[in-house]
């Protein structure tokens, strides 16, 4: 079975609740997606849609705080296991007219049950490279002990010797020049490609079926940001890496993945495969092909020289409106679904064989 | 509004002038280091001898990787750094080493937009009063209506409506810090606006709604902008010029299009064919150019400074000009209002 789903992510709710507003922030709000082994998902969405929550709620990273996370995670690696088991056991909520009022969490015990639910999978069988990689290495040890203290906590290697030579083998997979030299060095020698570059070397030492990447790019030069694009690139076809890139650059996810979803105020606005979401002239949610167009590119510029861009705010998620959650900033509602997209939110219509766009337009009639 | 050409240039006098300009900051190492005021200071070069000009109505982009002195130049401009040697003209006056007493009726003319929304709004004060303020900067008697008046007339010009004038800037979306502080720069009626990143913090779609409102703007009051980014597809379609800078220069400048399309130096052609979208596997598989490292401004090499880093001196076997310190290269005519800076140019 190649096309089996290594990850599935089903009805995945997570909510914060503020206490100053006396509301949740929805950051994701009902989502469910898919990762194939040896396929490469893009998840594209502007900041506050709910990408990143969405992985970090997946790994039983939303810990601290007043955070909620409800759904379904199964992790298919043998027994499927769902990451999130017992969690909701640890959370009370008080309601008042319907309303919630107030949540209390057990943060230890939450703590507790997602260390014990991510056992072995989250940094060994899936493994995570963030946006920024200076927080995520330790200052006050060399990389090479880094990647090869990952190499002993996550591979069968237990030799210091041997770890030593595997760490060495992945700085060299991820084109650090010369690694010997590199092994020795602390994290704040190294530029902030180079940076990224451990940290990609440390993710890939555990051996991991599945690599998290969010915004691997994000923040380093431009020049810097094509190779790191192109080592990713690289990588994913030489070790046939599964992967879900989290990016909210177009130009980035489109050149890495196989399959995109768009995420918008908490939800998957339109799923695919990579050159049918991303083609300008297919058909897609009004919100893709709005985004597409108001990117800086050239051919996007119109005749008055401005850049079509989508009017409006990005989605208060506290105040999620009735309906369609892009319907305030829609372009190409008409009559005729108007009443639908008011008041009643879409589901994700399967326009084509793995299409779906959640967009009354594309309703089946 | 049309697109920005080359030949919108208009052949009057330039509004802002800047000649051989230089910033050298001084690093001292360690705790005694800066403590002591010796010679044992090593010299950063972060601008060595930038010139350019800027004409009304005009968009000139400045370009480069993080590091290369496109924020520093734009401060100096500002006169918010103090120079280490060159010239810099407004509208014919040398404005270089006037004090900020003599600088400030200039100061209203010309006005930055920083990168960092947070730092540059007040987080304590209402918008209202952050616009009463810069309205009162520039007519100190003006009654209180008048000033009313001219906070609406902003908040009409960055297309905010005015319930919004009672919040705090913590209130507001980073699209609407942005446009609070483009009205507020807009309160002196200024004639050259230095744009530092106007537009990294924000979304795409909200980047988009903040490009046109400065393309707007620029053709209703005529304004310059010195546009600083590090986001080459967008400096192509807001600037009429572009200079690109590596480590302190200016290695070449010309019409935006043709820098885009037909770059001359070797690291603007680098520059733009790192933009992702534009790459495949393939050009990256057959991208002949070395791994890149950091120039290291305390070991200068002679000479040409992209050299270690440049395909071209590689490809041609290191010629020895390149490196001769004696010779480094200039910016010299190459076609049609473009100057190049390299020795073997493409």
């Amino acid at each position: 079975m190649s096309n089996s789903p290594l990850l599935r992510i089903e009805d995945l709710r997570t909510y914060f609740y503020s206490r100053v507003k006396r509301a949740f922030v929805r950051s994701v709000d009902g989502v469910d997606l898919e990762v194939v082994r040896g396929e490469t998902l893009g998840i594209v969405g502007e900041s506050g849609s709910g990408k990143s929550v969405t992985m970090l709620s997946s790994m039983g990273l939303v810990t601290t705080g007043p955070g909620v996370v409800t759904g379904k995670v199964t992790f298919h690696d043998g027994e499927p296991k769902n990451l999130l088991e017992g969690l909701d056991a640890n959370v009370k909520l008080e309601r008042r007219d319907g309303r919630i009022m107030r949540v209390s969490k057990d943060n230890q015990a939450w703590q507790k049950q997602a260390d014990r639910n991510l056992k072995g999978i989250r940094g060994g069988k899936i493994s995570m490279i963030f946006q920024n990689p200076r927080a995520a290495l330790n200052p006050f040890e060399t990389i090479g002990k880094q990647i090869a203290e990952a190499v002993r906590l996550h591979t069968g290697v237990t030799g210091a010797a041997e770890a030593r030579e595997k760490a060495l083998h992945w700085l060299e997979q991820v084109r650090i020049d010369s690694p010997r030299l590199r092994y020795d060095n602390h994290p704040y020698g190294l530029s902030g490609g180079m940076s990224q570059r451990a940290m990609i070397a440390m993710a890939l030492a555990a051996e991991p079926q599945m690599l998290i990447a969010d915004e691997p790019t994000t923040g380093l030069d431009a020049t810097i940001q094509a190779r790191i694009v192109d080592l990713l690139d690289d990588l994913k076809a030489r070790l046939g890496m599964t992967m879900v890139l989290i990016s909210h650059d177009i130009g980035v996810i489109s050149r890495l993945s196989d399959r995109i979803a768009v995420m918008y105020g908490g939800r998957v606005m339109e799923t695919g495969p990579a050159a049918e979401v991303l083609d300008d002239h297919a058909e897609g949610h009004p919100y893709t092909r709005a985004l597409l167009s108001s990117t800086p590119r050239p051919e996007n510029v119109t005749a008055s020289g401005h850049l079509p861009a989508i009017e409006g705010e990005v989605l208060d998620t506290i105040n999620v409106p009735p309906g369609c959650r892009f319907k305030a900033r829609c372009q190409r509602m008409h009559d005729g679904v108007r009443p639908r997209c008011e008041s009643q939110e879409p589901e994700l219509f399967e326009i084509a064989p793995g299409r779906r766009i959640r967009c009354w337009i594309y309703a089946p009639r | 509004m049309s697109q920005p050409t080359s030949e919108a240039l208009i052949p009057e006098a330039p509004i802002l002038e800047v000649r051989d300009l230089r910033k050298h900051f001084a690093q001292r190492r360690g705790m005694l280091g800066a403590l002591s005021r010796g010679a044992d200071a090593k010299v950063i070069p972060a601008i060595d001898g930038v010139s350019f000009s800027l004409h009304e109505n005009e968009t000139l982009g400045l370009v480069g990787e993080s590091g290369c002195g496109k924020t520093t130049t734009g401060k100096a401009i500002l006169k918010l750094h103090s120079v280490t040697g060159g010239t810099i003209r407004y509208r014919g006056t040398d404005i270089t080493n006037q004090s900020q007493a003599q600088f400030r009726p200039l100061r209203r003319d010309i006005q930055m937009i920083f990168q960092d929304l947070d730092a540059a709004l007040n987080p304590k004060v209402r918008i209202e009063d952050i616009l009463r303020e810069a309205v009162l900067l520039r007519e100190p008697d003006a009654d209180k209506e008048s000033v009313q008046r001219q906070i609406y007339e902003l908040m009409d010009l960055v297309n905010l409506k005015k319930n919004k004038l009672a919040n705090f800037p913590s209130e507001l979306s980073g699209g609407e810090k942005r446009r609070i502080g483009i009205a507020r720069v807009l309160a002196v009626r200024p004639k050259l606006i230095v744009a530092d990143e106007p537009t990294s913090a924000l979304d795409v779609s909200i980047q988009a709604q903040v490009i046109n409102l400065m393309r707007d703007l620029q053709a209703q009051f005529g304004l310059s902008y010195l546009f600083i980014s590090h986001d080459l597809q967008l400096v192509e379609l807001m600037s009429h010029r572009v200079a690109v800078m590596y480590l302190g220069q200016i290695v070449e400048m010309g019409p935006a299009k043709d820098i885009a399309k037909s770059p001359k130096h070797p690291y603007t052609s680098i520059l733009w064919s790192s933009i992702v979208e534009k790459r495949s596997t393939e050009t990256a598989n057959h991208d002949s150019a070395p791994a890149w490292g950091v120039f290291d401004f305390e070991r200068p090499r002679g000479g040409c400074r992209f050299a270690p880093r440049c395909p071209v001196y590689a490809e041609r076997g290191k010629p020895a000009v390149c490196t001769d310190a004696a010779n480094p290269p200039v910016l010299k005519e190459a076609g049609a209002g473009r100057v190049v800076a390299c020795h073997f140019p493409l």
